[in-house]
């Protein structure tokens, strides 16, 4: 640049060599960060609250579908994919972050092509959740962004904690299909944390139990916590959720529906969830 | 027709179905899928390279194989039975892997290999065939066999459905679900490796038994007259489709459809002898596996559709029109 400098010009000038060079170091610095590839949901989830926008190469088509995903409007900047591994070859990521469950043909398939594939376990406990934020953090490069999204999940237990009902309340969960929700579950540490007791839990079921109507009603929940999952999509699954005896139950008992997308993977929004619930029994 | 012609219409056949099958296959290593629909280009030469050799090589033999032996083993089932409705699945060959690869994921063995998954699956078409032979191997009559068939079929797939109570997890349920609808997604060479070596086996023995066959159109008394035994023929038909489908289930999951009706495509054009349907049945087989795997990848975007699924859309419509037609004909089903 030739123009002639001005004194304005000259008095900026230093400001903008400065500016320049930040600017400089911060793209430096994002181009030596991980580029990442997720295809699996909740890692999906993970990597858009912790990576920069630039690092994520893509994540997969569900995390774009607000449904199933928290973060579906950040997801639809970025490539979808179908968690194939030809789709995952073409973007050449440094680290492709997959479930325990993800089809193991992928998993083994990316590896033997010699890519750096981390698996992340279902979080079944808010353990697990920042478990889980650590290692993606660490594989994205952005530990503090982990440790502060850690930070922020335990505060959030904290509030919870201190604004436990103090009476007994139990709740019982009904999913789709008529599934309830065990001990040994995220959200079975949500109820608690929440300060409900969980009735399923209670009758000995674990993480994923079936819960018959007849159960259902001899339980005789406080509270009865319905996930809406597609309800307008129709689904002999959803059609239990219309089940006289639990529209019934639910005009003499509260009931409250939690978004599925907020306690399906456990992410530190999920807790959420158990403010969702403390409100219910609160108000 | 006399039977030489007949013969002579086999060759040319298998001839054209091979030729076919062949072009099926390079077009299955052109043809990629980039989540959202066909593409064609490759990118650099070095990733082309790596594209077509690790990732669509496996796919197109495994769908070559697979079909394959699903239609070699569909046409000897339905000479030995002498029942059009045979097919591999018949024998619990298919749901025996299934429940084999479903122990398998459930008690958590399929995380350590993607190779101990399959193993699971060959034990579990095998067990089938030995459960098969102890209810009705020894009376030899075919009733008996397509009766136990059936039982075994039941037995494995509620065993199946009772490992998937247990599943520790809804999302393992959903992939073992995925799993048994078939599909050659991101399939490698070492599945090829893992099938091939049993499949040969199972495709010799089964063709060992093409004459026997042939003896047995005329009913099993005359067979024997003629000096084959029933059955050797029925344990060389059974042990090569126990061997060879439990391989192709072990690397695929369950592939229905092509077994049953690739047969009944092809018999009008070779007459009644099941061992000239054979060849023929291999080659058709490969050929519609491999077209179904294309026809996935040809799809408007989505999450990939299960070969299975697709097998049975081609499939279906074929096999109806063929009934009908047939039954227009001559006032009865083939």
């Amino acid at each position: 640049m030739q123009r002639p400098i001005t004194p304005t010009s000259r008095a900026r000038a230093p400001l903008a060599a400065a500016f320049a060079a930040v600017s400089l170091v911060a793209t430096a610095s994002a181009a030596s960060l991980p580029k990442v590839a997720s295809i699996n949901l909740c890692a999906d989830q993970h990597v858009l609250a912790l990576a920069d926008p630039e690092q994520i190469l893509t994540v997969s088509w569900l995390a774009a579908d607000a449904e199933e995903s928290l973060l579906a409007h950040e997801a639809q900047r970025h490539t979808l994919n179908y968690g194939t591994a030809e789709e995952i070859l073409k973007l050449a990521p440094d680290v492709v972050l997959a479930g325990t469950y993800t089809s193991p043909f992928t998993r083994t398939m990316l590896r033997r092509l010699g890519f750096n594939v981390v698996e992340l376990e279902p979080e079944a406990s808010i353990a697990d959740i920042e478990r889980n934020v650590r290692i993606v953090a660490d594989v994205v490069g952005q530990p503090a962004r982990g440790e502060r999204l850690v930070v922020e999940l335990r505060e959030g237990v904290r509030a919870l904690e201190a604004r436990r009902p103090a009476r007994r309340v139990g709740a019982v969960i009904v999913r789709p299909g008529g599934f309830t929700v065990g001990a040994d579950s995220l959200a079975d540490e949500l109820l608690r944390l929440a300060g409900l007791a969980n009735v399923a839990a209670e009758r000995g079921l674990d993480r994923w139990g079936s819960l018959s109507m007849e159960a259902l009603l001899r339980s005789a929940p406080d509270l009865i916590v319905l996930t809406g999952y597609r309800a307008s999509q129709p689904s002999l699954a959803n059609a239990v959720l219309e089940h006289p005896a639990l529209e019934s139950l639910g005009a003499t008992h509260r009931t409250v529906t939690v978004h599925t997308a907020l306690w399906a993977c456990g992410l530190p929004r999920s807790i959420e969830a158990a403010s969702v619930l403390q409100q219910a029994v609160l108000e | 027709m006399s039977a030489t012609e007949r013969s002579g219409g086999s060759t040319a056949l298998a001839a054209g179905l091979g030729l076919l099958a062949l072009l099926a296959a390079a077009g299955s290593l052109v043809i990629g899928r980039d989540g959202g629909g066909p593409t064609f280009g490759f990118g650099g030469p070095e990733l082309a390279e790596t594209i077509v050799r690790e990732i669509r090589l496996p796919r197109t033999l495994l769908a070559l194989l697979v079909g394959g032996t699903l239609g070699l083993c569909g046409a000897a089932l339905q000479g030995l039975l002498r029942n059009p409705l045979a097919e591999p699945g018949l024998l619990g060959a298919s749901s025996g892997a299934a429940f084999g690869a479903v122990v398998m994921f459930y008690f958590g063995f399929a995380g350590a290999s993607s190779l101990l998954l399959p193993l699971g699956a060959v034990a579990g078409s095998l067990l089938a065939l030995a459960v098969l032979y102890a209810l009705a191997g020894r009376r030899g009559d075919f009733l008996t066999i397509v009766l136990a068939g059936i039982a075994i079929n039941a037995l494995a797939a509620a065993l199946t459905s009772l490992a998937l109570n247990f599943a520790p997890s809804p999302y393992a349920a959903l992939e073992i679900l995925f799993w048994m609808l078939g599909s050659l997604a991101d399939r490698s060479l070492a599945h090829v490796y893992l099938a091939l070596p049993l499949m040969v086996p199972g495709w010799l023995l089964v063709v060992a038994a093409a004459r026997g066959l042939d003896a047995l159109t005329l009913g099993e008394d005359t067979a024997r007259s003629l000096g084959f035994d029933p059955k050797r023929t029925q344990a060389l038909v059974i042990g090569g489709t126990a061997l060879a489908v439990g391989a192709a289930v072990a690397v695929t999951g369950v592939v229905g459809f092509i077994g049953l009706v690739v047969p009944h495509l092809l018999r009008g054009a070779v007459g009644q002898h099941p061992s000239r349907l054979l060849l023929p049945s291999f080659l058709g087989g490969a050929l519609l596996a491999t077209l179904a795997d294309i026809a996935i990848r040809l799809l408007p975007p989505g999450p990939e559709l299960k070969l299975g699924v697709v097998t049975a859309l081609l499939g279906a419509p074929f096999f109806l029109h063929l009934v009908m037609r047939s039954s227009a004909r001559d006032g009865s089903a083939p």
